[in-house]
């Protein structure tokens, strides 16, 4: 049986220490007084007041734990009486050291390149552990550099290389071409195929990759954060999300091999963003993934769902 | 909205305006109608003939850098309304660059603002896809 405490605690008057263990009831004139079968009234020094689950009489007791109700002797339990919750703690949260590309100055630059690049490759969740959210800068610089210096490399290996598919191409579409029908058309993505492979064009496309890394870092930070803060994983802000993203270009070093290393470079990079957003929003994995993955499932949802579409579409019509 | 007092523009936001701005100046640039950008074909809307979230965008940049913002509005909604928020942001940007001393107080998005960002690329999209329709 347990006894309700509804007052907050009361201040105790010094020097009244004839209080009794059992509680004693309120002053003259309240409800406990007034109720039938009370004491009669007096002075009441109790700090805390509880109300007896029996007779339902309101007394003062000093103690928790169980003890008898001064007017029906039933016993009962007190309560301890209630606390105010502390304040809501601030979440201690760990800034990091700095990841070695943040701390170049002191590894020296190739020293903190390689490392971040080693361990975004083969540690990323102890890199993005270690970012620093203050040092956007550093990591804009990262991004960038990494990104255009093995895209440049890329074009340029690209055309040395695969030069000679890119003239057989350039013959087909030629030859092709020769028909009236579709001349004009693929005349003109001739020409500007052909001015596009002139080593002027593609020193000149390398020398834009840096504006080019810029602009998709942002965008693709922009959109990731902007569904994240949708679906409520943003916790850390910009700056966080934003890490994920630069620190998630180190695979687009593979940016350099021609063909096919654009695919995997890219797979890489996706799968870097979720274990970053993962980390430096210090949210769970399905979050993070959603998050990173969302855009591509919806356009694949889109795709599927367009594509049930037609097909129903096109068997309803070719039904008699 | 209202503003509140602040010094510079931070990393992110300096560099989220300069892709604003080049994004429109590209837009402003480079003649999206033509070979060989024209040939970069939507890969959505050449598998389904519908056209994804992002129709439009392009076009949408394109005449709203050049002040035809009904053309705009007609291409993509949402790209006019990114375009348009593209350009204030670095216009704002720019202006504290110069010594502006008030920033815009951004709160943290609350569901309603979640929910009506998700209505509006839905709506945005549905729109695109009733201009479509034969």
């Amino acid at each position: 049986m347990a006894a309700s405490a509804f007052g907050a605690r009361r201040e105790s008057r010094p020097g009244n220490s004839r209080l009794p263990r059992r509680g004693r009831h309120r002053a003259h004139g309240t409800e406990a007084a007034l109720a039938p079968g009370c004491l009669p009234p007096d002075v009441l020094e109790g700090a805390v007041l509880a109300r007896c689950p029996s007779c339902h009489n309101t007394f003062s007791t000093e103690q928790s734990g169980r003890q008898t109700c001064p007017v029906c002797g039933k016993p009962l339990l007190v309560p301890e009486p209630n606390v105010a919750p502390p304040p809501p703690a601030a979440e201690l949260v760990r800034e990091g050291a700095g990841t070695p590309w943040e701390r170049r100055a002191e590894l020296g630059f190739w020293t903190g390149w390689g490392q971040t690049l080693q361990q975004a490759l083969l540690e990323p969740g102890r890199l993005f552990a270690e970012a620093r959210l203050d040092r956007g800068a550093a990591q804009l610089g990262f991004a960038v550099f990494t990104t255009s210096v093995f895209w440049a490399v890329g074009q340029i290996l690209e055309r040395m290389l695969l030069h000679g598919q890119t003239e057989r191409m350039r013959q087909l579409i030629a030859a092709v071409a020769q028909n009236p029908d579709i001349a004009p058309m693929l005349k003109r993505m001739l020409q500007v195929q052909t001015d596009a492979s002139t080593p002027e064009a593609v020193i000149s496309l390398a020398a834009l990759t840096p504006v080019f890394a810029f602009v998709l870092l942002y965008l693709n930070a922009g959109v990731t954060h902007a569904v994240a803060a949708l679906l409520r994983q943003a916790k850390r802000g910009f700056p966080a999300t934003f890490a994920a993203c630069a620190y998630s270009c180190a695979p687009l070093v593979l940016l350099a091999v021609p063909a096919c290393g654009w695919i995997v470079g890219t797979i890489w990079l996706v799968i870097l963003t979720g274990i970053g957003m993962k980390v430096t929003h210090r949210i769970s994995t399905a979050g993070a993934a959603a998050s990173v993955l969302v855009p591509y499932l919806l356009i694949c949802c889109l795709g599927f769902l367009a594509m049930g579409t037609l097909a129903v579409t096109l068997r309803n019509t070719l039904q008699p | 909205m209202s503003f509140v007092r602040a010094g510079p523009p931070s990393v992110h936001a300096l560099g989220l305006a300069g892709t604003g701005a080049l994004l429109l100046l590209a837009a402003a640039a480079l003649p999206v109608d033509t070979p060989l950008l024209a040939l970069f074909a939507c890969p959505f809307r050449a598998a389904t003939s519908l056209p994804c979230f992002g129709c439009g965008l392009t076009h949408a940049f394109q005449f709203a850098i050049r002040g035809q913002l009904a053309s705009a509005v007609s291409s993509s909604p949402l790209g006019a309304l990114l375009a348009g928020a593209a350009a204030v942001h670095a216009l704002w940007t720019a202006l504290r660059l110069a010594g502006l001393p008030y920033a815009p107080r951004i709160a943290p998005p609350g569901a309603s603002w979640r929910w009506a960002c998700a209505l509006a690329v839905v709506a945005n999209w549905i729109y695109l896809l009733l201009r479509n329709a034969p």
